[in-house]
């Protein structure tokens, strides 16, 4: 398979405050990540709320630019909020996602209309595209508020297929759903995978969603990448302590949910003053002295090649 | 795969159900609707001051001295004033000039206001910042002190000639543009806001994905988005401007004599307060009337605009 | 919170500077010229001597040369002469100044007691009767234009009943306290109908939101007396933010006291800057616009310390 997006020493620091005689204080959204994805392949981003996910997802996307680093697609690096990425969007909250003054027609159009193509003919391509997603022609001529949470985020779903996109970055669009339109969801996302090879970069909370959809998947925390393997490898055999205690917080079927934090001790540090060394080690079981000062690289754990963890412990 | 089967609304009912409910709303708003068929009636009678003119030969600005102070007759409905002008037909004059002033004025602040307050929100950073401490600038000053000065200013120093200074359009449009450049602000703000809220919405998001440029997103997402408040904001200050104005007309930097106007008619009938005091009770119930009435139905858009009553349609 | 008070306090004469400049522009762009208008009817007078009087005074100069002049010469306390009343601009305002202070001084200690009088009344039962009237009263107040008010109670009480003097201030100078309170009713009913309308809105929206808060219920439930909770706890707590809706309000009362000195003849800062502006006194019309722009900044920004002082959240953005 054929190398779509590569990220090179990506890093996203925000000014906070800063006013009148007052000196800005930088947050570091996402420090020094390096991924690429294949196409039609699945990249998860898992870790904490903070951890970064969405920050990159947009970088991805160019809704905000990059401090450092370059953003390649098929190799050649692009800059700024130009449309010219291959990239669509969903977003977490199917309310927020739709203009409540326009039509669904005119919404799923909308990426068609940006590129100029006339009204009949988008609007043709719309009703068609609502259908791909399980929603009857009728729905063109409606507003959101007369849809429900999933039928809702079927319509984001459609106005990002319609620009015909290489990659769809996909941010938690199922938290916002009820459990039982879940599942419809994400078989609807699963269907367009398998048809129209389209690449993804699925941002979740949600291990169980992530196991169940994901390639590859990469764990962040405060902004570092902490973890990057295989699906099975990083289920199977962890190897960062990081991901180690995200899974074990994974609540079984029929348990019930358990809260992460129980198992991961202690708050997660302020991004603004992130620790020294290994971000994680104010809060990992086998940090040692050489964690608060060193800062461990990403390397392959031991004796899988294709299996990186950013530890210097690692299994 | 669900379907939409559950959902038999008719197809066009989104938007117009929006608009028919605020309209039910409103209706059933005593004090709104009275005030305004009031306003209606109001502006339809000033607007036959011309009309009246025409066919009862009575002209409004014209002088006669032997029919000083006549009280109200079938002729002069409401008496002549202290040049035996017909009272009634220079309030109704008057009328045409506060109304005018009022809604060509608000037209212009919200224009104003609306392209430095969506703007300054859209941009953000530095440039909103000095946009906000102008407006701050301005709302720090006492408004009638200077709409004094800028009354006053010489147009022949800006470039007017003395002819085209005085000729009775510039002082109209003088008027309405000095109190626009005073009260851009409010709108401004309320269009700020807004803006900032909406332009991070999820929806512009997406459209800045598939390529949206600034201007579209203003136009096609943010100002549609924010009407309400503006709709709002713009009918409440229709009154404020119209008392702005009969104000500076009363203290003779606004629209002069002979252009009757409530406001100098006031000025004129403050000299007569002891021998025609009702001359001085007629404008100035005609501000109060409309600007109440205005207000009222300002108050009524507002609650039937109200969100929280449109909490069905789940529009952020 | 120093830093938040040192840097709102530079931004305040910076914006004071602005100010002054623009004021200083519109006020140069008043009919005739300083010089003109001073020697007015001088029959001695020449082209020469006007053109020498013009660069004496910097007429003839550029206007950010006049007005560096104009700056240096303000910051070393000479504000100039009033050409109208032929002394120095500050010995005119200083008494002009004490008047309007009193006139806002007294309307504020009626105005602020009666509209939390009246914002509470309407918000134990909004919707009810009482609420009704005030808020009909609300909508007078900020729909009355304050000139017409002023001619109405001249009319009824000083012309037809003849019970109170149409004039704000007594002749006499060394009139009495109580004499002077006297000719103070008329102006000082007016602007506190005026100011009091946006003041009761604002009372009783806030009284009504913390009367359904939590800690409302739950003095209530404590079995305490409706008296005490409005009192206590309502009415204190819709205090702190008055602090800001007093310093916004300060600019349109001011306005306010402009239209009803000018009426009721009284010497005040608001009438002293009419009667500048219609004689195109520059000095005077440029110092008393400033000090009334500086002194209602200057409420907004005492407001907006308060403000920080009282809520620290604020200090954070
Ligand atoms: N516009 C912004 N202004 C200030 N801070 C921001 C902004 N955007 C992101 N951040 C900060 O950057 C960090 C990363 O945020 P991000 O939204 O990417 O996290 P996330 O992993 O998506 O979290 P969540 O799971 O809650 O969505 C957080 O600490 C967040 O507070
Ligand atoms: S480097 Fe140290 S602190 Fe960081 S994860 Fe590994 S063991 Fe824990
Ligand atoms: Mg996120």
């Amino acid at each position: 398979m054929t190398e779509l997006l590569r990220l090179d020493n990506i890093s996203v620091n925000i000014p906070l405050g800063g006013g009148f005689l007052k000196p800005k204080v930088w947050l570091q959204a996402v420090n020094d990540v390096s991924l690429t994805v294949l196409r039609g392949e699945t990249l998860a981003l898992v870790g904490e709320s903070g951890s970064g996910k969405s920050t990159l997802g947009y970088v991805v996307a160019g809704l905000r630019r990059q401090s450092e680093g370059t953003v390649s697609f098929h190799g050649a690096p692009v800059d700024g909020e130009d449309g010219k990425r291959p990239v669509q969007v969903i977003f977490q909250d199917p309310f927020s996602a739709l203009d409540p003054r326009m039509v669904v027609g005119e919404i799923v159009a909308e990426p068609l209309r940006l590129k100029g193509v006339p009204s009949e003919q988008r609007l043709a391509r719309a009703t068609e595209v609502l259908g791909q997603v399980g929603l009857p022609p009728e729905a063109a001529r409606r507003y959101p508020h007369q849809f429900s949470g999933g039928q809702r985020q079927r319509i984001a779903i459609a106005r990002a297929l319609i620009a015909e996109p290489e990659m769809i970055v996909a941010d938690e669009p199922l938290s916002a759903l009820d459990v039982s339109i879940q599942s419809q969801v994400l078989n609807l996302l699963d269907d367009i995978k398998q048809e129209h090879g389209i690449s993804y970069i699925f941002i979740s909370h949600d291990l169980g969603v992530v196991r169940h959809l994901a390639d590859r998947v990469a764990v962040l925390y405060l902004g570092r990448l902490m973890e990057v393997a295989s699906r099975d490898d990083l289920f199977v055999t962890p190897s960062h302590p990081y991901t180690q205690a995200l899974l074990a917080a994974v609540p079984r079927i029929g348990k019930g949910r358990r809260k992460k934090e129980q198992i991961l001790k202690g708050e997660i540090p302020s991004p603004l003053s992130p620790p020294s060394g290994c971000v994680f080690h104010t809060r990992c079981p086998r940090a040692e002295d050489i964690c608060r000062r060193e800062r461990p690289a990403l390397l392959p754990a031991p004796g899988r090649p294709t299996q990186l963890s950013a530890c210097h412990f690692k299994d | 795969m669900s379907t939409v089967t559950a959902d038999k609304a008719p197809a066009e009912a989104g938007r117009n159900s929006v608009w028919s409910k605020r309209w039910e709303r409103f209706r059933h708003n005593k004090l709104a609707m009275i005030s305004l068929v009031f306003l209606a009636l109001m502006a339809i009678a000033c607007a036959m001051a011309g009309p009246i003119e025409h066919f009862t030969g009575i002209d409004a600005n014209a002088t006669n001295l032997l029919r000083r102070f006549r009280p109200p007759s079938a002729q002069h409905w409401l008496g002549t004033d202290d040049l035996g002008r017909d009272v009634l037909l220079r309030l109704l004059h008057g009328g045409q000039v506060s109304i005018a002033v009022g809604l060509l004025a608000t037209v212009i602040t919200a224009v104003i206001g609306i392209a430095i307050g969506v703007t300054a929100g859209y941009i953000g950073g530095q440039f909103d910042n000095i946009l906000m401490r102008m407006t701050d600038c301005i709302i720090a000053l006492p408004l009638i002190p200077v709409l004094i000065v800028l009354g006053a200013v010489d147009l022949t120093k800006i470039g007017l000639s003395p002819e085209a200074a005085s000729s009775p359009a510039v002082v109209f449009l003088r008027i309405v543009i000095i109190i626009a450049l005073v009260d851009w602000t409010t709108i401004a703000r309320i269009a700020r806001a807004g803006t900032i809220t909406v332009r991070d919405v999820d929806y512009v998001r997406a459209a800045t994905v598939s390529g949206a440029k600034g201007p579209y997103n203003v136009f096609v997402h943010v100002l549609p988005n924010i009407a309400t408040p503006l709709i709002v904001a713009m009918t409440l200050s229709v009154g404020r401007i119209i008392l702005f104005e009969s104000t500076l007309s009363f203290l003779g930097f606004g629209i002069v004599p002979p252009t009757p106007t409530w406001g100098n008619m006031l000025t004129n009938a403050q000299q007569l307060i002891i021998s025609a005091p009702l001359l001085a009770v007629y404008p100035g119930l005609l501000i109060f009337t409309t600007v109440m009435a205005v207000n009222f139905v300002g108050d009524g858009v507002r609650s039937a605009f109200d969100p929280r009553s449109e909490a069905g349609s789940r529009s952020h | 919170m120093l830093r938040y008070t040192i840097s709102r306090l530079l931004q305040a004469v910076l914006v004071i500077l602005v100010m002054s400049l623009l004021l200083f522009m519109l006020i140069g762009l008043m009919p005739g010229d300083p010089v003109e208008n001073m020697l007015e009817g001088n029959p001695a007078l020449t082209p020469e001597t006007m053109a020498q009087m013009r660069a004496l005074y910097g007429v003839d100069q550029p206007l950010y040369t006049r007005y560096g002049h104009w700056l240096t010469s303000a910051l070393h306390g000479d504000l100039g002469y009033s050409s109208v009343y032929f002394r120095p601009v500050l010995d005119v305002l200083g008494p002009a100044i004490v008047q309007t202070a009193k006139l806002l001084v007294l309307t504020e200690l009626i105005s602020i007691p009666l509209a939390m009088l009246l914002g509470a009344l309407a918000a134990r039962k909004p919707g009810g009767w009482t609420d009704s009237i005030i808020s009909l009263l609300a909508f007078a107040s900020i729909s009355l234009p304050g000139f017409w008010t002023s001619l109405i109670l001249i009319i009824v009480f000083s012309v037809k009943l003849g019970w109170l003097p149409a004039s704000g201030t007594p002749l006499l100078s060394d009139a009495s306290m109580s004499e002077q309170l006297v000719h103070m009713i008329l102006p000082v009913t007016v602007l506190t109908f005026f100011h009091v309308g946006p003041l009761v809105r604002y009372v009783r929206a806030s009284m009504i939101e913390t009367l359904n808060s939590d800690f409302v219920r739950t003095a209530r439930a404590k079995g305490l007396s409706e008296v005490t909770v409005v009192m206590r706890h309502a009415l204190r707590n819709a205090l702190i933010p008055m602090v800001t809706v007093l310093a916004l309000g300060f600019g349109s009362l001011f306005s306010g006291a402009l239209v009803v000195e000018t009426i009721f003849g009284m010497l005040g800062m608001g009438k002293i800057i009419y009667d500048a502006i219609s004689n195109i006194d520059f000095n005077l019309a440029l110092v008393g616009l400033l000090l009334a722009t500086i002194v209602t900044l200057l409420s907004s920004l005492l407001a907006d310390l308060a403000y920080a002082w009282l809520d620290p959240r604020i200090t954070l953005k």
